[in-house]
């Protein structure tokens, strides 16, 4: 289990990293915290040619509360996503997710840019990039664009990055409702999902639901938000009857894929428990609040 | 009779921690070998295939690459196993060091790449090419025993390749008599051992000696050097096996496996020291698995619960080679089911199957199904007659007025304590407390359920034994002690420790024998050149054999130290004088003194001035025994557990778990107490995550850390502890050995309680692991109510 | 687009606060040059593939995956290895409590342990035994059953901030 030749790069600055890209087209691959293409360049499910080091490119590596949205660079880790202020401020959804991704060592390690662009559909950085509505920032030989999270991930690691091109930052708009829950549900503890859910809404002044943000992950090949649910949750009371309701609507909107291993049915029913308790865990920590 | 004890039952902390702890422990990949090859094996891709064409001309003349070698290469240099004893329903089987024709399962080594690192050697591995022919391949127990099954190997007539049975008494007569004949299935998935450090070996070859030097982590130094000079054609004297630190190994380090041979033949006709170190996806498809079974049981049964008579049937799923004889695991299972329980009428049906898949091997606890099997037996019989499951225990378990208890099938057991550490667990747990907690939780919609699960474990094997199962080869120990000259005190014994942390306890057998320090004695393993001939480690013998062959060697070294001491303070015997911590002591009155003389200068004396030795002593003081233990010796416990189970998501909470034990006299309470909590864990594991998957192809789908999954420690509840030890009469020190027993109680109790909990659903577990989603596939198909609904 | 060198890379490492000069292939894992080339052998292998924790070490003072991590990575960083953190004969608190509790059996796992926890403690030193399973999550071990190094690592903690334990 060692890992194919690859020449190694390691540019100091964004613009030789993009440089670096374009000169050694599809053979080239970045590496950032490694911690899911190491294993793949390890078993050589991966063997890029060229390995482009993102690590110096520390100014890929912040966090900043600007205006309406949370700016992350792609460079940051899970640990500082987890444990930085202005993520616990505006955002706790984000950090409560970020500080469950599989373990102390690997939290130190990985990035969010890394784990969008690895697309894994159970991960949870992807799923809160797509519940909250949060916008990629890409640069290539094109150019800079920004595209949503929703749209960036295609499928099982399949992603809307084209040849050279790097993500260089998340953009999280803000504010969001404040209650806010992230369930996931593992065999393991630390392992990836079997099914997870994030959720985020507000309450108004009678009680009522507004603006719902609800994302499930590892019932597709992509994290999913629900529109639909998020619709049917406008300005009703958040009762038992109403979580239900939207759970078992939030079950019922999902195709999840079917195996031996996983039946379908099983992942439609921990995504219909886990919303009920997303729910109840927003409501729990209010009150606690 | 422990009281009596100075050294044995000390609390020592463990000698090699230090070394271990710090980094500094010497595992196989740290011994440094310059110039050595490294080797990567080609695998299989398919279940079952015949081997067409193999083409390495690309790949050997990639960078580093040294040679590239196959099964006809290796059949040049080997000779084939053979295993063919004479036991009756056992087809004999012989394999090639590598697949000459055909490949058995996904992951089978077909060609070696010998190169000049590791890396290099597997950028050649990739450019081999192997054409392959694929055939249908068996990956059932069901599939394999089909009439028109193919064939696993091609040398057999069926795929049955082993099938044994037994009736003693006459249990159709007691079933006909019976008030209720309680029926019960039990299936056990496929585990592997998962030792943290996977297998891997450094042959050195001393061309100028013509001889091997085989660095291997092992449990059995000595079998297996025997079985590499064997198939290499070498002499015994040509062999040399050491075993540096090994990271785990419960099981899977005994066989001499076909890698391991290959890189000792190749060292052998390269010249040079040669080196393989498997991959964790190597060790995790192709290593050794275990477990995988099948059971059926049939008990009559009175009114009261009383048992009347017991039939079992056991089909076992063997893989694709045999690496042990096949009936080797489940003979055991089904000579001690009855374990704990009285009872008389009893037959046995063991049927072994080949598939394709990685052979398999004995696991801590190779009987591991057993208790789960009787003991969800005996559930099965509360439940049918609607009684309490500690009713139906303690009116069928084994107290002190059984004892010796002859079991049907012929083990004896004695000192051992089934209904005490029933009571113990019964009382500890508190039962009854349990069921009105249970009670008041089912009202809410809550599933808490209790378990209980009383051990027989079957620890040290001694010829006796192996000699009515009708398998060739000795459960004897041996060892050596020698008091060096300057009274350092240095011993060894055939056992190889994997982890167990066998140097405390063992130098406490030594040290309590021969009347010095437990911190004195150095206990050398692993190493043939050193340690006697002895059997190794595996099972639960290592306290038993190995500490007892160890302890009775002591004493041998004592009384003659006694009696040169006698003949030095001027006294005609020895019989009033002892050796306490290395000082001699005599008895005057009532009392013991000081004598003023020391172990050291007795070794000065047997030494440096042997002609003042009394007449009939001779120089030095070097010893040596070797030691059989009885036929078999057991320990027993019982495990209790409250597990919740949510209902929706079908996960499994361990609220609490305790285990009443009894492993006789105890070398050193810490080693045990690890080795149980050790073992429970690997039990609990097993029960909840580990499964090795085979798809309908016989494509491994479990080959990473990330999909067969081991306990971490938020999975597993801490474990209490409650001790019962009663020694047994028949051994060295009252030793019984012990370290498996915790696997097959955890797997019994886990289920158990898991179907306690899952009652008013009318839910049974059959049917291991306990996933959540196999928990909710079974509520899901339960009626709401309480109908009798049992696993697919 | 060129092809992939084999050419071996001269790098200068700084492992345990001393510089090491290396000449190795860029794609030799950070675990395999510590083992095989520095001689540093402490730190161990048990899956390459991030699971195990085995090889864990410190990278800039924080743990990470050796086997996840490319020696030529490490130019200007700093590898420190269980080697640097207490020996045979000079256990750190953390090695003692282990030896004390029985924390360890065949101890393939436990300099993973040992490096993971002589950071967390530095940065949490007072933690639930619920935040050390989370934390040892991360560990893989298959002697111990974990009860006994979720005690030693307490154990360490409180001799750490000087409680009595
Ligand atoms: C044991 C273990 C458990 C884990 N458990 C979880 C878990 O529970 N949940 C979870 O979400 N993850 C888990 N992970 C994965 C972890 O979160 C990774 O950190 C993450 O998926 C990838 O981030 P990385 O920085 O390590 O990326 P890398 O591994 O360096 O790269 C991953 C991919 O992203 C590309 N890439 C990296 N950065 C960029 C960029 N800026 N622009 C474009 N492409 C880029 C790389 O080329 C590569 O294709 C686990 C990993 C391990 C080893
Ligand atoms: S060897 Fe690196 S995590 Fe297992
Ligand atoms: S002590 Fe053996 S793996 Fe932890």
């Amino acid at each position: 289990m060692k890992p194919a030749p690859f020449t190694y790069h390691r540019p100091a600055s964004l613009a030789e990293a993009l440089a670096l890209l374009r000169t050694h087209g599809p053979a080239a691959k970045p590496i950032a915290g490694g911690q899911s293409l190491g294993p793949m360049l390890n078993m050589r499910l991966a063997r890029p040619g060229h390995l482009v080091d993102l690590n110096d490119l520390i100014e890929l590596d912040r966090v900043r509360v600007k205006d309406d949205m949370l700016e992350i660079g792609a460079l940051t880790r899970h640990h500082r996503l987890a444990n930085a202020p202005e993520v616990q401020r505006s955002l706790p959804l984000l950090g409560a997710a970020a500080a469950s991704i599989g373990h102390y060592a690997i939290r130190q390690r990985g990035t969010i840019g890394g784990s969008l662009a690895h697309a894994d559909p159970a991960a949870q950085l992807p799923l809160i990039a797509v519940t909250l509505g949060a916008t990629l920032v890409i640069s290539g030989p094109a150019g800079t664009r920004e595209v949503a999270a929703a749209d960036f991930l295609q499928s099982i690691m399949t992603v809307d990055l084209r040849d050279g091109e790097l993500i260089t930052a998340l953009r999280f708009p803000l504010p969001v409702g404040d209650l806010w829950a992230f369930e996931a549900f593992s065999r393991r503890h630390g392992d990836f999902a079997l099914v997870s859910v994030a959720l985020s809404f507000a309450r108004d002044a009678e009680g009522k639901i507004d603006a719902l943000r609800l994302g499930l992950g590892g019932v597709d090949t992509v994290p999913l938000r629900l529109p639909e649910i998020e619709a049917r949750a406008q300005g009703r009371l958040v009762d038992v009857d109403t979580i239900r309701d939207l759970a078992a609507a939030a079950a019922a909107a999902i195709a999840p894929e079917d195996s031996e291993q996983v039946p379908a049915v099983y992942r439609r029913e921990l995504a219909e428990t886990l919303v009920i308790r997303a729910f109840q865990s927003a409501l729990t920590r209010e009150e606690g609040a | 009779m422990s009281g009596d004890f100075t050294e044995i039952g000390r609390a020592l902390p463990r000698k090699e921690d230090r070394r271990l702890v710090s980094g500094r422990g010497r595992y196989l990949d740290d011994l440094a070998f310059p110039g050595a090859l490294h080797v990567s094996f080609v695998r299989s891709p398919h279940a079952h295939a015949r081997i067409l064409d193999i083409d390495s001309a690309e790949a050997a003349e990639m960078p580093g690459v040294v040679g590239i070698f196959t099964g006809r290469d290796l059949d040049q240099m080997t000779t084939r196993l053979r295993l063919a004893p004479p036991i009756e329903g056992l087809q004999p089987t012989e394999l090639t060091t590598l697949p000459i024709e055909k490949v058995r399962f996904h992951g089978d080594p077909v060609v070696c790449v010998v190169a000049t690192d590791r890396y290099l050697a597997e950028d050649a591995a990739e450019c081999v090419t192997v054409e392959y022919d694929q055939l249908p391949a068996v990956t059932s127990i069901t599939e394999a025993f089909a009439p028109d099954a193919a064939l696993v190997d091609d040398s057999l007539t069926s795929n049955m390749v082993s099938h044994q049975s037994l009736c003693v008494g006459d249990p159709a007569a007691r079933r006909a008599e019976a008030h209720r004949v309680v029926e019960a299935r039990f299936s056990l998935h496929r585990h592997t051992h998962v030792p943290l450090e996977t297998r891997g070996c450094v042959a050195d070859w001393d061309d100028g000696r013509a001889h091997l030097n085989m660095h291997i982590g092992n449990q059995v130094p000595h079998p297996l050097r025997s079985q590499l000079a064997a198939r290499l054609g070498l002499s015994e004297s040509q062999v040399t096996v050491m075993s540096p630190d090994v990271g785990g190994a419960f099981g899977q380090k005994i066989a001499l496996y076909r890698e391991e041979l290959t890189v000792a033949a190749l060292s052998r006709h390269l010249r040079r020291p040669v080196r393989w170190r498997e991959d964790r996806m190597e060790n995790l498809m192709s290593a050794a698995h275990a477990r995988e079974y099948e059971c059926r049981t049939r008990t009559s049964v009175s009114e009261t619960g009383r048992i009347l008579g017991l039939e079992l049937e056991i089909d076992e799923d063997f893989g694709g080679y045999c690496f042990y004889p096949a009936n080797y695991m489940a003979r055991v299972i089904a000579l001690i089911m009855t374990g704990p329980y009285r009872i008389q009428d009893y037959a046995y049906e063991v049927r072994v199957a080949l598939t394709n898949k990685c052979g398999a091997g004995p696991m801590r606890a190779p009987m591991a199904i057993t208790s789960w099997v009787m003991e969800g037996t005996i559930d099965a019989i509360a439940r049918d007659l609607d009684l309490d499951p500690v009713e139906v225990r303690r009116i069928n378990a084994l107290g002190p007025e059984d004892l010796p208890y002859k079991m049907p099938t012929g083990e004896l057991l004695e000192d051992v304590s089934p209904r005490e550490t029933l009571e113990i667990a019964v009382d500890a747990i508190d039962v009854a407390a349990f069921r009105a907690r249970q009670a008041q939780a089912r009202a809410k919609g809550r599933y808490l359920g209790l378990g209980l699960c009383t051990v027989i474990e079957s620890t040290t094997y001694g010829s006796e034994f192996y000699k009515s199962a009708g398998i060739p080869g000795s459960g004897h120990e041996s060892a050596w002690v020698r008091i060096e000259p300057s009274g350092a005190v240095n011993a060894s014994v055939g056992l190889m420790g994997t982890g167990q942390g066998y140097e405390s306890p063992l130098s406490q057998a030594v040290a309590e024998g021969l009347g010095v320090r437990s911190e004195d004695v150095t206990v050398h393993m692993g190493n043939t050149n050193i340690a006697p001939y002895g059997m190794g480690s595996r099972g639960g013998r290592g306290a038993t054999a190995g500490g007892g062959t160890l302890y009775l060697c002591a004493l041998k070294a004592r009384e003659r130290v006694l009696a040169i001491a006698a003949s030095m303070l001027d006294l005609n015997d020895a019989g009033g004088l002892r050796m306490r911590a290395g000082q001699i002591e005599r008895m005057i009155g009532e009392d013991w003194q000081e004598t003023g003389l020391a172990l050291t200068d007795i070794a000065r004396r047997a030494y440096l001035d042997p002609l003042a030795l009394p007449e009939g002593i001779t120089p030095g003081l070097d010893f040596s025994h070797s030691y059989d233990p009885p036929a078999m010796t057991y320990s027993n416990s019982t495990h209790a557990c409250e597990v919740e189970v949510d209902p929706q998501t079908g996960a499994i909470t361990i609220d609490r778990y305790l285990v009443a034990e009894d492993s006789g006299t105890v070398l050193n309470p810490i080693v045990v107490r690890g080795q149980q909590q050790g073992a429970i864990a690997m039990g609990l594991s097993g029960a909840l995550l580990e499964q090795v998957i085979y798809d309908g192809t016989g494509q491994n789908l479990s080959a990473t850390l990330a999909d067969y999954l081991v306990a971490s420690p938020n999975e597993l509840p801490e474990f209490e502890i409650l001790h019962h030890n009663t020694p047994n009469r028949r051994t060295p020190a009252g030793i019984k050995g012990m370290a498996e027993g915790g696997v097959m109680g955890a797997i019994g109790v886990l289920a158990n309680a898991v179907s306690d909990a899952l009652a008013p659903r009318g839910v049974t577990i059959e049917r291991l692991p306990l996933t959540p989603q196999s928990i909710r596939a079974l509520l899901r198909e339960a009626a709401p109510s309480s109908t009798k609904r049992t696993q697919p | 687009m060129t092809a992939p060198t084999h050419d071996p890379l001269t790098l200068s490492l700084s492992v345990n606060g001393e510089t090491h000069d290396v000449r190795v292939p860029a794609r030799k894992l950070l675990s395999d040059v510590l083992r095989d080339d520095l001689g540093l052998t402490g730190t161990h292998v048990g899956c390459e593939h991030g699971v195990c924790g085995a090889c864990t070490v410190l990278i800039d003072g924080r743990p990470a995956r050796a086997c996840l991590t490319f020696a030529a990575q490490m130019e200007g960083h700093e590898v420190t290895t269980v080697e640097a953190m207490g020996r045979p004969d000079a256990l750190s608190a953390l090695q003692q409590a282990l030896h004390e509790e029985h924390g360890l059996q065949c101890g393939f796992c436990t300099p993973g342990i040992v490096v993971t926890f002589e950071h967390y403690l530095r940065e949490n030193p007072d933690p639930t035994a619920e935040e050390v399973r989370d934390v040892l999550s991360g560990n893989l071990c298959r002697c111990t059953g974990y009860q006994n190094i979720v005690a030693a690592v307490l154990k360490a903690a409180a001799r750490m901030r000087g409680e009595a334990a």
